[in-house]
C-alpha cells in the first residue's frame, strides 16, 4: 500500500513537471525558433511581394509625384496585351522548345563527365577544379558581358578576314558546321533533325558546360554514395562494365537524375541568359506600362514552366529506383 | 611443365623456393597484348582527350580575355595578331581603374557581398539545421515553401520587389505612424522607408533566407546536417549544453567545409550579380561592380578596329571584376568540391 502511494506521488510530480512542456513540444518550439527567420521573411516580405506581383499583372500603374503610386484595375488586359505581342509569343515558343532540347543534353553531358571525373586518374583534382569554374565565375554580370563577346571567336578562328568592326566571320568560329554533319548523316537513315541537333549541341558546348556544373557535382556526389561492395559483388558474379553501368550505377543514381532534371528546368528558366527572361527584362525597362505587362508575361511563363516541371517530374519518376523502401 | 619448383632447406627455419619464371617477353606479351589492355588504353586516351577538350572550352575564353586585355590599339588593327599581343600595354587596366572608379566599386562590392554572404551562410545554417533536426508541425509544408522560393524566377517579382523596398513598410506600421491611416497620429515624416540605394534590401532578403538561390543553400545545409549523427548532439546535451550552444560549439565546427561552400557560392554570385544591383541601385547609389563596365573616355577610339577594341575593354572590366573571385577560388576550391561531395545530396 505504501509502495503504491509513493509511486502515485511520483507520478504526480512527473505530471506537474510535464505541465510546462513535454520534451517533444519543447523540441518543436526550438525547431520553430531555428526556422523563424525564414517564416518571418516569407510571411512579411515574400508573400507581399508575390501578392504585389500578381496584383500588378492585373493593373496599370501610375507613380504619383509626391511618393506613392496608384493602381488601375484592368483585369486580364495585361495578359491579353502580352499574348498580342507576337514577338513575345515567338520567344516563348522557342524558349520552351530550347528548354526541352536542353534538359536531356545537360543531363547526359553532366552524367558522362561526372562518371569520367569519378574514375581514378592523374590530375583528377585539377580537372574537377577547372570544371567547377563556370558555376562560380560565369554568372550574372560576366554572362552578360560574354553575351556580346565576339572576340573569343575571332581569336579562335584561323580565317584571314580583316576586321572591319563587325567582328569575326561567323562561319569560321563554329566547331562543326551543319553541312559537314548532314553529309555524314545523309548515308544513314536518320533525318536532318538529328544532324541539326548534334550541331547545335556541339557548337553550344560552352553554354552547356557552363550550365551543367551543379548537376555534375550532384551526380558526382551520387556516384560516390554508391557502396563499393555492390560493385565488388557484381565483379565476383562476372558482370561486365557495361552491365554494371546499366544494372547498378544507373538505378542507384536515378533519384538524382530526377533532382537534376528538375534543377535543370528551374535553373535554365530563372537564369539571366534565358531568352524569355531577357525579353521580359527588356519589357520591364520599357517606358509606359511595360513593367506591368512584364509582370503578366513573367507569370504566364512561370505557369508554363510549372507545367513542364510537373511533366518532367512525372516522366522521370516512373523510372526512378529507390533503394530504401521506407 | 617448366615451372617446377625446387625447395631447398637453408637452415632450420628457412627454406628457399626456386622456380623457373616465365620469360620476360612472354610475361609482357601476356600483360600488354590483349584486347583488355588495348581497350583500357583507348579508353584512357579518349577520356583524357575529352577532358582536356572540355577544359579548353572552359579556359579558352579566359585566356582570350586576358591576352586581349594587354593588347594595344595597334594589335587590333594588325591582322597577324590573334592570340598574343605584339605591343603589350597596361593602358586598358590603368584607364579602367582610374576612370571607371574600380577601387570604389571594389570596396563597395566587397562590403556588400561579404556582409550578404556572411548573413546568408549563418541564416541558412540556422534554417537548414531547424529543418534537419527538429520535427514540428508544418515543417514539411515550410520546406516546400523554401523550395517554392527557389522555383519562382526573380524576374517575375522584380516590379513588386522594387515597390516593396521603395515603399518599405512592415504590416503597415510605418503607414500608421506616419499618418497614412488616421490623421492625428503623425509620429514620423514619411509613410514608408525608401530603401533603394542602401544596402538594406539585400540585407533584409539575406537575413530572411530569401535572397538569390538561398533555397539551394538551405537545401544543401539541411542535407548536410541530416548526415550528422544525433548522438553528437545528445552527448552535448548530456554534458549540459543547451540547444543553441550545441549548435554553435558542436554542429557548426563540423559543418565548416559545407559553410565555406555556401559562403563561396553566395559571395561570388552576389559579386557578379547584376539583377539585384540593377534593381535596387540607381546611378546616384553606391558604385558597384556593374557600374564599372564601360569604355573609359581616354580609350574611346574610332578606328577600324573599334568594335574589337571595345569588346576587349569590356572583357578587361570582366577580368578586373573576376580577379578577387579567382584569388578566393584558388584558396577555397578544395573545400567547395569536398563540401558538395560530403553534403550527401544523395538523399
Amino acid at each position: 500500500m505504501a509502495l503504491f502511494r509513493k509511486s502515485a506521488k511520483d507520478l504526480g510530480i512527473v505530471k506537474e513537471r510535464k505541465r510546462g512542456a513535454s520534451l517533444q513540444a519543447r523540441k518543436a518550439r526550438t525547431g520553430w525558433l531555428f526556422v523563424l527567420p525564414f517564416v518571418l521573411g516569407f510571411a512579411l516580405i515574400y508573400i507581399p511581394i508575390i501578392y504585389g506581383s500578381l496584383k500588378y499583372s492585373f493593373n496599370e500603374i501610375d507613380i504619383l509625384t509626391g511618393g506613392g503610386y496608384e493602381l488601375v484595375w484592368v483585369g486580364f488586359g495585361n495578359y491579353m496585351k502580352a499574348l498580342g505581342d507576337s514577338a513575345f509569343v515567338e520567344t516563348l515558343l522557342t524558349g520552351i522548345t530550347g528548354l526541352i532540347i536542353d534538359i536531356p543534353t545537360i543531363l547526359l553531358f553532366s552524367l558522362f563527365i561526372a562518371i569520367l571525373l569519378n574514375q581514378k586518374m592523374i590530375g583528377r583534382a585539377a580537372f574537377r577544379a577547372i570544371f567547377f569554374i563556370p558555376v562560380l565565375l560565369t554568372t550574372g554580370l560576366i554572362a552578360s558581358i560574354d553575351a556580346s563577346n565576339t572576340l573569343g571567336d575571332y581569336m579562335g578562328s584561323t580565317g584571314e578576314g580583316i576586321d572591319t568592326g563587325a567582328g569575326a566571320s561567323s562561319g569560321a568560329a563554329e566547331i562543326v558546321s551543319a553541312t559537314d554533319l548532314q553529309s555524314l548523316f545523309s548515308g544513314m537513315v536518320v533525318g536532318g533533325e538529328l544532324a541539326t541537333y548534334v550541331t547545335t549541341v556541339v557548337n553550344n558546348i560552352f553554354d552547356i558546360v557552363n550550365r551543367s556544373g551543379v548537376q555534375m557535382l550532384i551526380f558526382l556526389a551520387a556516384l560516390q554514395g554508391i557502396s563499393p561492395s555492390i560493385y565488388e559483388s557484381c565483379q565476383i558474379e562476372g558482370c561486365s562494365a557495361w552491365e554494371t553501368f546499366w544494372k547498378i550505377t544507373l538505378p542507384m543514381i536515378s533519384p538524382m537524375i530526377l533532382v537534376n532534371a528538375i534543377y535543370t528546368v528551374i535553373d535554365s528558366f530563372t537564369s539571366e541568359n534565358n531568352e524569355v527572361m531577357a525579353y521580359v527584362n527588356a519589357m520591364y525597362n520599357q517606358a509606359g506600362d511595360g513593367n506591368v505587362i512584364s509582370s503578366a508575361m513573367a507569370w504566364m511563363y512561370f505557369l508554363i514552366v510549372i507545367v513542364i516541371v510537373a511533366a518532367v517530374a512525372g516522366i522521370v519518376s516512373m523510372f526512378v529506383f529507390y533503394q530504401k523502401k521506407d | 611443365m617448366t615451372n617446377q619448383t625446387k625447395v631447398k632447406r637453408e637452415s632450420k627455419n628457412r627454406i628457399r623456393v626456386e622456380f623457373d619464371r616465365t620469360p620476360l617477353a612472354e610475361r609482357l606479351k601476356g600483360k600488354y597484348v590483349s584486347t583488355y589492355f588495348l581497350g583500357k588504353v583507348v579508353w584512357y586516351i579518349f577520356r583524357l582527350a575529352l577532358l582536356i577538350g572540355v577544359c579548353y572550352v572552359i579556359l579558352f575564353p579566359f585566356y582570350s580575355k586576358i591576352s586581349s586585355s594587354f593588347m594595344s590599339p595597334e594589335d587590333f588593327v594588325d591582322v597577324t595578331v590573334r592570340l598574343i599581343p605584339k605591343y603589350p600595354t597596361l593602358n586598358t587596366y590603368t584607364a579602367i581603374i582610374t576612370e571607371n572608379g574600380y577601387l570604389k566599386a571594389l570596396l563597395n562590392t566587397f562590403i556588400l557581398s561579404g556582409s550578404c554572404a556572411l548573413i546568408q551562410t549563418f541564416v541558412c545554417s540556422l534554417i537548414g539545421y531547424g529543418f534537419a533536426k527538429f520535427k514540428f508541425k508544418f515543417s514539411k509544408l515550410l520546406f516546400m515553401l523554401v523550395i517554392f522560393t527557389m522555383i519562382v524566377p526573380h524576374g517575375t517579382l522584380q516590379l513588386s520587389m522594387f515597390m516593396e523596398f521603395r515603399y518599405f513598410d512592415i504590416l503597415g506600421i510605418m503607414n500608421l505612424l506616419g499618418g497614412g491611416v488616421v490623421d492625428w497620429i503623425r509620429l514620423t515624416e514619411n509613410t514608408s522607408f525608401n530603401l533603394i540605394n542602401t544596402y538594406w534590401p539585400l540585407w533584409i532578403l539575406s537575413a530572411t533566407g530569401l535572397a538569390f538561390k538561398n533555397g539551394l543553400y538551405i537545401f544543401m545545409l539541411r542535407q548536410f546536417f541530416t548526415g550528422i549523427p544525433d548522438e553528437l548532439e545528445e552527448s552535448a546535451s548530456v554534458d549540459g549544453a543547451g540547444v543553441l550552444r550545441t549548435f554553435i560549439q558542436i554542429v557548426l565546427p563540423n559543418a565548416i567545409p559545407m559553410m565555406i561552400t555556401v559562403f563561396m557560392f553566395s559571395f561570388s554570385w552576389q559579386w557578379t550579380d547584376n539583377f539585384y544591383t540593377d534593381l535596387f541601385y540607381t546611378t546616384s547609389g553606391p558604385t558597384l561592380m556593374p557600374d564599372i563596365v564601360g569604355i573609359p573616355a581616354s580609350l574611346a577610339t574610332n578606328t577600324a578596329a573599334s568594335t574589337m577594341m571595345n569588346t576587349a575593354i569590356t572583357n578587361t572590366c570582366g577580368i578586373l571584376i573576376l580577379v578577387p573571385l579567382i584569388l578566393i577560388y584558388i584558396f577555397a576550391q578544395k573545400y567547395i568540391i569536398q563540401g558538395v561531395e560530403r553534403s550527401g545530396i544523395t538523399g
